[in-house]
């Protein structure tokens, strides 16, 4: 327990050292959140031309999609925050930086993520944050509770997938576009109502790269649209819990292959 | 001045060639895009027949050729641009005998070739994805995409050439990026933009790039309204010219070489 205390202290502080970093380059920060709001708005403003013309997509309202659409963002911005210096992890490998990072008494996947600050993802995070507030449904309580931990289970999700994709550059192969290819997925197909989908791309995004599950169960649970589900409900009220379960997993595969990182010397 | 024209474009290509790993699943996130929007777009017609003049088959066969159009012309000098502002090697490319603009026209189109040949094994995948059959206006698809790519190559220089003042464009080829794409209608047809939003789409010249090409192919633009297409795209070339002219006049006055 201590040692995890210990952890938690130093990565705060190391983030800290890292927001005043990129506090420095005040114009090039402003810049970075702007475009984040412009890009993940130009995303939405799809949805919202489209729903002028057509009132439902896949049965769905405008409002509900934007809660799906807000819940999403939120969950991504969420992740990418503290996890975007896995970005640089091949940089890391390649150049021998790794080397360092394991000789310093402190884990070395909290050190990289401390790395930096993804200061440019606050865009990200403003714009799913106000889509959020602005559609949420009226919820109880306890479903506000459910709302915090989707997203993030969600977050986690994207994370898991992420860091177990990552953890195969620790062995000299290079995954940088691959996972670019699975973040564009699930920003793509994650945003939408997943019945629009036809059965076997559905099963797809459900199953074998889990994109339902950060936000479109959750949200389909705080909507009162379980029915629509490919899951029986009591598994998408416990949504959240597979974010955690995924990212043990994750991590535990991250260890394996830290195991077998071999430098290249230089 | 062919000659090293030629030579810029060979690099262009090379470049867009070199960078295969990226290129690659630049093209499956191309094929995911016009997936999803085939979905969605089907999900949201659910059995309608024609919406804003348009049916769900013509729909679909618009995205994909917006989205192919899209990928293969994205503008890669404002990055080019760039990075040599950024590193002072601008100067190399400023010294050469043959002018800074043409040298960048040159890089852009032998990037796009690249683009093209790159794409090719795809077009098969996208086709089918997104259901296209042959049109009946080539020569109307033709023209207005070749004018609609001169314009968009003018656009990407405007860029560039602002770097010149500004010393750093990537925020800027970004959002130009996202506005470009947006207003091109690689997402929604010009025609399904409500109220004001759909009169400045109408009026920017981004639309040259996606929208009126691809409404031609599909028959959705047609008869007289081509011809006014190409007449509007061969004016906004000369007032693109006219503008670039008059700004690259400053700009190259501006020029700042960093380093040394």
């Amino acid at each position: 327990m201590a040692e995890v205390l210990r952890t938690l202290r130093l990565y705060g502080r190391l983030q800290r050292a890292a927001a005043r970093g990129a506090l420095q380059y005040r114009l090039n920060l402003l810049i970075g959140v702007v475009t984040g709001v412009v890009y993940q708005g130009s995303g939405f403003a799809f949805v919202w031309v489209v729903m002028h013309t057509f009132p439902s997509m896949g049965g769905w309202s405008l409002r509900e999609v934007a809660f799906l659409y807000g819940l999403r963002l939120t969950a991504h911005a969420l992740y990418v925050l503290p996890f975007s210096s896995l970005i640089g992890l091949e940089w890391l490998v390649r150049e021998g930086e790794l080397d360092r990072v394991l000789l310093r008494p402190l884990n070395p996947l909290v050190q990289i993520m401390a790395k930096r600050l993804g200061v440019g993802q606050v865009g990200d995070l403003l714009a799913g944050v106000v889509l959020l507030v602005i559609a949420v449904p009226p919820l109880n309580p306890g479903m506000i509770l459910f709302c915090l931990a989707a997203v993030v289970g969600g977050a986690l999700v994207e994370a898991a997938v992420s860091l177990a994709l990552a953890s195969l550059s620790l062995r000299a192969l290079n995954t940088l576009a691959l996972r670019a290819f699975a973040d564009d997925l699930f920003s793509k197909f994650g945003s939408y109502p997943m019945g629009v989908f036809g059965g076997a791309a559905r099963w797809a995004l459900t199953f074998v790269l889990p994109v339902a599950f950060v936000a479109y169960v959750p949200a389909s649970v705080l909507l009162d649209r379980t029915g629509e589900l490919i899951v029986p409900a009591p598994v998408a009220c416990g949504s959240p819990l597979l974010g955690v379960a995924l990212f043990a997993l994750a991590y535990r595969v991250w260890r394996r292959q830290l195991r077998h990182y071999q430098s290249t010397g230089s | 001045m062919i000659r090293p024209l030629a030579g810029m474009a060979r690099i262009g290509l090379r470049f867009q060639l070199a960078y295969r790993s990226d290129v690659i699943m630049s093209v499956l996130a191309l094929v995911a895009q016009v997936f999803l929007l085939r979905m969605v777009w089907t999900s949201l017609y659910g059995g309608q027949g024609q919406t804003r003049g348009l049916s769900l088959e013509a729909l679909l066969a618009y995205l994909s050729l917006a989205n192919l159009q899209a990928f293969a012309t994205s503008p890669i000098i404002p990055r080019i641009t760039h990075f040599r502002i950024r590193t002072g090697t601008v100067f190399f490319d400023l010294s050469r005998p043959t002018g800074y603009l043409p040298q960048m026209a040159a890089f852009q189109a032998g990037h796009t070739a690249g683009g093209l040949l790159m794409l090719a094994p795809a077009v098969p995948v996208v086709l089918l994805v997104g259901t296209i059959t042959p049109t009946a206006h080539p020569v109307g698809y033709a023209a207005t995409l070749a004018l609609g790519y001169v314009i968009s190559l003018m656009m990407s220089l405007l860029i560039c050439v602002i770097g010149f003042w500004t010393l750093e464009t990537g925020a800027i080829s970004l959002l130009y990026r996202l506005v470009s794409h947006f207003f091109a209608g690689t997402m929604v047809p010009l025609s399904f933009f409500p109220g004001a939003l759909g009169v400045l789409a109408d009026a920017l010249p981004f639309k040259y790039m996606g929208y009126v090409p691809a409404a031609v192919y599909v028959g959705h633009i047609s008869g007289g309204e081509i011809g006014r297409a190409v007449a509007v795209e061969v004016a906004w070339i000369a007032a693109l010219a006219v503008l670039l002219w008059a700004v690259w006049r400053r700009a190259h006055r501006r020029v700042v070489i960093q380093g040394g």
